[in-house]
């Protein structure tokens, strides 16, 4: 399936200009980093908390992931690379991964880090942790040396290193004496190259240069979430503004350097101004449609197949997403380690009603109501949905919109009953992998209410596949088996807008803001 | 007068506890659950149990009213299950903010209102009374969401003399206060001064038509002695009214001002948690808001005492 770009080219223009300057800058580029000066970035919410380990919010990561680290994490190629570790020894079994860490590595409080503080840390994630199942394989962790922490498995887990790795809540290293506290309680400490100053809720979380960090001397420049980071600037400070008209009006006065977000008509505005940079952060998130195979109609195969064959993806996209997205059919992103290429290509984006009309009625399709759920919280889900219901409408479904806000939406979809299809943006899992992909539709609770035993034993066949040439099969059959039995449709994969001041020197779209190596010109 | 006072006081509890019951049993019927926000989307119906069994959500309704009473009256208004803090602290802490913005916008609201009510009423059927009139009418009509973002558009991105939003304590400066306070209590007041100043010239026409100002006028008084003296404190009975009604009004819009504004009052706060489904928050933060609402209703009620001597001595 060719691979569409609908965003403005007067966007795509300003992304192909930088990237053209930065090369042509090249040497001068590097040597005009500058220390000093102080940022200010716009996000549009609270974070729930800054105690990283606990939350998997993205308002949460974009200020944690600058305080705190890891011991692995994803670098640019999505591959787990060591941060604070300097490397992992698995043993012959698969059962035991002893971690040597990196030595004299600061906390913000001054104190060295150590096995101690790693192990300590480890085991608070046992129990606070909100992606518990990432140490559900860890029946022991183990201090084997002032600089070595031992983490035995009780059954072999190859892709254990890759779910430790994940930023989704990140298993980040505390000081020992933090991580005996409970949830939240902690004092936000960590090795990152900024620390945390204060934090002041709905208003903003300051953080400062931390002097004493410890660089990855073993890297040339940063890398994904970790690599050799340096901060330049005195000052981060995340201010929360929820209206976006005035997060952009910040940036235009120059009060704010940095929005974390900017609406995507907005950013077109902006791409003729001097004094502001456009990125386009993509992809970011994929669009899917999920259906409640637990209830008709949606519990008839071909009545799912009709439904696939009667979207028309493009359109339900470019109306969800303002005009940011692209459509691919693979359930990891084009290019990535774990790309399936062309399988299931042919049954995505088909758009084809007269099929669809086919399939409705050998599915015996009474014209039952099909109501699809949704909400008006996260903007692109009910646009989504409005698209999607008109499409199914047309080939003769009997579809209803049942828009709520998002924790209704989020309680009846954890039902059996009362839903029949239900739109939902996966922002961080499929950048995670097919792990953490498929976690979510296997096991105690799929997304789709009931389990699809061929897709279950497939998730136990890629989490207990060594090599990643092994588990790139694996997840190609997944990847057909999806396609198959339709009990999710991947929509289309959409960006993210971000903007800052002209000034901003070395930012670097990506998961997260990453305020280290960034600097400001002129300063 | 104290009497006057206590009966007040008193008569306030009946509708607190009233807005307490509603606003409890609201939470009941209101769809969505704290739980799945707590343990994520992904969660299995076993680990949300155990979050409603530690929250006390697996109880039935009475006896989580009752425990939420008990607490109530020990001054207790709970913790909250997102912010993992007490209500009252968080309330407690927002506060100022709000009643900042909200306090700024009456004063503003009053002063500017009262102002055009007076020269439109004064110069009655002039130029001037249309010219008064058709702001009033312009601050009705325009929502103040709206007038917020033109503000910011204006005077902060276009000629830089206010920040585009952000809260400076008072405590931390003075000016920064002032400076931070004044667009987004400008954008709030401006929809309230429409309301003052219709009724202000309603009232001051009705007073300035009686005997006592043509008395005063005949024995050569000077025109703005009587206006202000005579006139303006008979005509404030009506506007003191209005300014408590306006209290609650203000209140509400402060919710949407703060979120234009990126203000850290308790409008966000309870917007936040009724995202969220963080019911304790929700229940004391309208609680205390209700609370600030009845009281500032019984100072307008003492204000009539001072301005209308017939009201204190109950004639």
């Amino acid at each position: 399936m060719a691979k569409k770009w609908k965003f403005g080219t007067t966007a795509r223009h300003i992304g192909a200009s930088l990237l053209l300057a930065s090369v042509a800058l090249g040497a001068p580029y590097a040597s005009a980093q500058t220390r000093g000066g102080s940022i200010t970035v716009a996000q549009s919410s609270n974070p729930p908390s800054l105690d990283a380990m606990v939350t998997s919010s993205q308002a949460s990561r974009n200020i944690t992931m600058n305080i705190y680290e890891t011991l692995y994490g994803f670098d640019d190629k999505i591959q787990p690379a060591p941060i604070l570790a300097e490397s992992v020894e698995v043993s012959a079994d698969g059962l035991s991964y002893a971690f040597k860490l990196r030595q004299g590595v600061k906390f913000h409080n001054g104190k060295e880090m150590t096995s101690a503080d790693v192990k300590a840390s480890l085991d608070r994630y046992k129990k606070v942790g909100a992606t518990q199942t990432m140490l559900e394989p860890v029946t022991e962790i183990e201090a084997t040396g002032p600089y070595e922490v031992t983490l035995k498995l009780k059954s072999k887990a190859p892709t254990f290193l890759e779910a430790f790795a994940s930023p989704r809540a990140p298993a980040v290293i505390i000081p020992a004496e933090e991580a005996s506290k409970p949830a939240n309680e902690i004092s936000f400490i960590g090795t990152g190259p900024f620390k945390f100053v204060e934090y002041v809720p709905d208003s903003h979380v300051k953080l400062e240069r931390f002097e004493d960090y410890s660089a990855n001397e073993a890297f040339q420049s940063m890398d994904g979430f970790g690599g050799k980071k340096t901060a330049y600037l005195d000052t981060v400070t995340f201010r929360v503004i929820p209206e976006p008209g005035a997060a952009v009006a910040a940036l235009e006065s120059g009060e704010v350097q940095l929005l974390e977000q900017i609406p995507v008509p907005t950013a077109r505005r902006l791409s003729s101004n001097d004094d502001i940079k456009i990125y386009e952060n993509m992809p970011w998130a994929v669009l899917t449609f999920i259906f409640n195979m637990k209830e008709a109609p949606g519990n008839n195969l071909k009545f799912r197949e009709a439904v696939q064959a009667a979207l028309n993806n493009e359109e339900v996209m470019a109306i969800a997403t303002e005009g940011l997205f692209q459509l691919y059919h693979g359930w990891m992103y084009e290019g990535s380690t774990y790309d399936a290429g062309d399988v299931g290509a042919q049954s995505y984006n088909v758009a084809d009603p007269e099929k669809a009309k086919a399939l409705l009625k050998e599915a015996n399709y009474n014209n039952e109501p099909f109501s699809i759920l949704t909400d008006s919280t996260i903007p692109e889900h009910g646009k989504a949905a409005v698209v999607i219901a008109e499409q199914l409408k047309a080939v003769g479904i009997n579809a209803v919109i049942n828009q709520t806000d998002w924790p209704t939406a989020l309680k009846i979809r954890l039902q059996d009953t009362g839903w029949n299809g239900w739109t939902l943006m996966m922002g961080i899992e499929p950048y995670l992998g097919p792990a953490a992909l498929v976690s979510t539709l296997t096991g105690a609770a799929p997304h789709f209410r009931a389990n699809d035993p061929e897709l279950d034993k497939l998730y136990q066949e890629l989490i207990s596949t060594d090599s990643v040439e092994g588990r790139k099969a694996v997840f190609a059959k997944i990847q057909e088996r999806l396609y198959q039995f339709v009990g999710i449709i991947k929509l289309g994969e959409t960006g993210l807008m971000q903007a800052s001041r002209a000034n901003v020197q070395g930012f670097k779209p990506f998961r997260f803001p990453r305020m280290y190596d960034v600097w400001l010109e002129g300063q | 007068m104290t009497r006057f006072i206590a009966g007040r006081l008193i008569s306030a509890l009946p509708v607190l506890f009233v807005v307490s019951l509603v606003s409890f049993l609201l939470i009941a019927v209101v769809p969505g659950d704290v739980t799945a926000e707590i343990a994520g989307a992904d969660s299995t119906e076993a680990q949300r149990q155990l979050i409603r069994e530690q929250l006390g959500l697996d109880r039935p309704l009475p006896e989580q009213a009752v425990r939420w009473y008990a607490n109530l009256l020990q001054g207790d208004l709970g913790q909250s299950y997102l912010l993992n803090r007490p209500v009252t602290e968080a309330v407690f802490e927002r506060l100022p903010v709000t009643l900042s913005l909200a306090g700024i916008a009456l004063v503003l609201a009053v002063a500017i209102g009262m102002l055009l009510g007076i020269l439109a009423a004064v110069r009655h059927n002039s130029w001037v009374d249309q010219g008064s009139m058709s702001v009033a009418l312009l601050g009705l009509s325009v929502p103040d969401f709206w007038l917020g973002l033109i503000f910011i558009t204006v005077f902060a991105v276009g000629l830089g003399w206010f920040p585009t939003g952000g809260y400076v304590p008072i405590a931390e400066s003075f000016t920064g206060w002032v400076v931070s306070m004044t667009l987004p209590a400008l954008a709030l007041a401006f929809t309230q001064v429409g309301v003052v100043a219709r009724m202000t010239r309603s009232s001051m026409l009705d007073v300035l038509g009686q005997d006592f100002i043509r008395t005063a006028r005949a024995k050569g008084m000077r025109g703005y002695t009587v206006i202000l003296k005579h006139a303006l404190l008979n005509a404030m009975v009506p506007v003191v009214t209005v300014v408590g009604v306006m209290t609650g009004v203000l209140l509400g819009g402060a919710v949407v001002i703060e979120s234009v504004f990126s203000l850290p009052g308790v409008g966000r706060l309870i917007i936040g948690a009724i995202q969220r489904r963080d019911y304790p928050i929700i229940q004391g933060g309208l609680l205390i808001t209700a609370a600030i609402f009845v009281f500032v209703n019984i100072l307008v009620d003492l204000a009539y005492g001072w301005l209308d001597p017939r009201v204190r001595h109950g004639r």
